[in-house]
């Protein structure tokens, strides 16, 4: 059983990452801080970054390989990718369903 | 007949070195008198016009020798060499092979003949018309490769022009267009051709020094590996006045640092593919990716989509296992993606490995420019995978140098950090690979050219 708190906990530590790469403004580490849309800093390339790293995350520390960009996730009434908050919620849904 | 004006060159220049091979060298004096002993033997054998035969042999002076035998007695050459060993069977069967010509380690030869009676329309229409034949197969990274004929008599034309006698390196072997076209081209002008054991920096580069090379003709991975070996410290290398290289797009970084170690070295690249020969080309500087090409026997087209297309006279007839290339009006669509600026032209890359990434295209070379310039980067390579909210997005995998110390092989975090930071100063969000990989194995494949994993 994966929780929600794992899954914040990875989330973060991608987005240490894609600060340190990034110049100019810094990403929140917040539940409510928004990934993607008008609210967000980061742009299409950035979030496919995050997650790539976030995929990354996942198989070194908690031994699962999983593709978060998938035809399910694009395919949700409401986006996964809106907040940390809803990815974490959907992500942990969809890795304990497997 | 078809190798008359060889002959001539060789009879002139009777006591000068042809070839070097195994730190021996052989004159052309020799050169003829081998050309004879194996037109004896193959008269012998009854191979004669048309017929379809393979070379199995290392690089030496004596198959040198069997080829030009083999040219003006009509037959089809099917040279092979011990880097696609793994191929030969494909190749025979591809290809109809006949007879099989193998030259051992100790000069001492084989004939053998096939079963096969090759009937293919093109091999056939040669034979029809008693004229030599050249049958090379691209590399084939990915899947089988593809058999391209060729009309010997008609490559053979551009020799008849009198140049520069050059001691050349034969760094690409006579199975690939580049090699056939540095042997000729040696030979044609009584130069000398230099061979090498095998192909790594240091070998090559002892030769340069050792037998006093003038001409390098090589790959962009080959002139990368010089650099990253540092084998350049090891040799004199102030006999070499050119070098040339093609068959991949050049990373510009690797350019630059090659023209800063060496100015007085000539750069010039090369553009050529299997199908339809080795164009006459001009570099617009040593430290330009900017060329011409063309030259007599060549006519070239950009399409509106700037891919490059050729119209050669000395083109492959048509490929043995593959369906005509050509446009109805007899165009060679290259696949290569290029930008114009007046006379001269810039190759991108292959059409196909060009990565869409969210509707904005990678050009993978531009990439792995950047990440060379990285001196902990021995060699990278950039591809697209699917993604799908971005179409695709850039990977690259990454073979560190082997003195990497410490620090950075340990922390792949940072050291991916550090590169993400070095790609994002240099390019657009978008060209920034977006994973890397890295994996200690080497990118290249025998004929030096960097694999892709496409």
């Amino acid at each position: 059983m994966i929780t929600n708190q794992q899954i914040i906990a990875l989330i973060y530590s991608a987005i240490d990452e894609l600060n340190a790469t990034r110049e100019g403004e810094q990403v929140v580490k917040d539940e409510n801080t928004a990934l993607y849309g008008s609210a967000s800093l980061l742009d299409s390339v950035d979030l496919v970054n995050l997650l790539l790293t976030l995929e990354e995350l996942l198989e070194d520390e908690l031994e699962v390989e999983y593709v978060i960009a998938n035809e399910k996730a694009l395919s949700q009434k409401n986006s996964p990718f809106k907040t940390i908050d809803t990815l974490a919620t959907y992500l942990t849904n969809a890795l304990n369903e497997q | 007949m078809f190798i008359d004006f060889f002959l001539e060159i060789f009879e002139k220049n009777k006591n000068s070195d042809a070839i070097v091979w195994r730190d021996q060298a052989y004159s052309y004096g020799w050169l003829l008198e081998k050309t004879q002993f194996w037109q004896d033997v193959l008269a012998n054998y009854g191979v004669t016009e048309g017929t379809v035969v393979m070379v199995d042999a290392d690089y030496s002076p004596s198959s040198v020798a069997l080829l030009l035998a083999l040219i003006e007695r009509a037959t089809i050459l099917v040279p092979t060499t011990t880097s696609v060993a793994h191929k030969r069977d494909e190749f025979i069967e591809t290809a109809q092979v006949e007879v099989v010509v193998t030259i051992k380690d100790n000069d001492e030869y084989e004939i053998d003949t096939l079963s096969t009676k090759a009937s293919h329309e093109l091999i056939a229409d040669l034979r029809g018309q008693k004229i030599p034949g050249l049958v090379l197969f691209s590399s084939g990274s990915t899947g089988k490769s593809k058999a391209a004929v060729h009309d010997m008599a008609k490559l053979l034309e551009k020799f008849k022009v009198g140049r520069h006698a050059l001691r050349a390196i034969t760094f690409l072997l006579y199975d690939h267009i580049g090699g056939v076209n540095t042997l000729l081209y040696t030979l044609s002008n009584a130069g000398c051709v230099i061979t090498v054991t095998d192909r790594k920096p240091d070998t090559v580069l002892e030769a340069v020094d050792k037998f006093r090379a003038e001409l390098l003709p090589t790959s962009p991975t080959f002139i990368n590996l010089i650099l990253i070996s540092e084998a350049y410290k090891r040799y004199d290398l102030s006999s070499l006045s050119t070098v040339t290289y093609g068959t991949e797009p050049m990373p510009e970084s690797v350019l630059l640092r090659f023209n800063q170690l060496f100015p007085d070295i000539k750069l010039l690249q090369t553009y050529g593919l299997s199908e339809i020969g080795i164009l006459r080309s001009k570099s617009k500087s040593s430290s330009s990716l900017w060329m011409k090409v063309g030259g007599e026997g060549f006519q070239t087209r950009i399409t509106t989509d700037n891919i490059l297309e050729v119209k050669a006279y000395s083109g492959m007839l048509g490929y043995l296992n593959a369906p005509s290339p050509y446009t109805p009006d007899g165009w060679f669509h290259t696949g290569d993606k290029v930008e114009v600026n007046g006379e001269y032209i810039k190759v991108l890359g292959r059409d196909s490995e060009i990565i869409n990434v969210g509707g904005q295209k990678v050009y993978p070379a531009e990439v792995e420019s950047v990440l060379q310039q990285l001196d902990y980067i021995a060699e990278a390579e950039v591809y697209g995978e699917p993604n799908a909210l971005l179409g695709n997005v850039v990977y690259s995998k990454i073979r560190l140098v082997d003195s990497t110390e410490g620090s950075l092989h340990e922390n792949k975090k940072e050291l991916k950090a550090a590169i993400k930071r070095f790609c994002k100063a240099h390019l657009e969000n978008f060209q920034v690979p977006a994973k890397f990989i890295f994996d200690d194995n080497v990118q290249f494949s025998p004929r030096f050219k960097k694999q892709r994993s496409l």
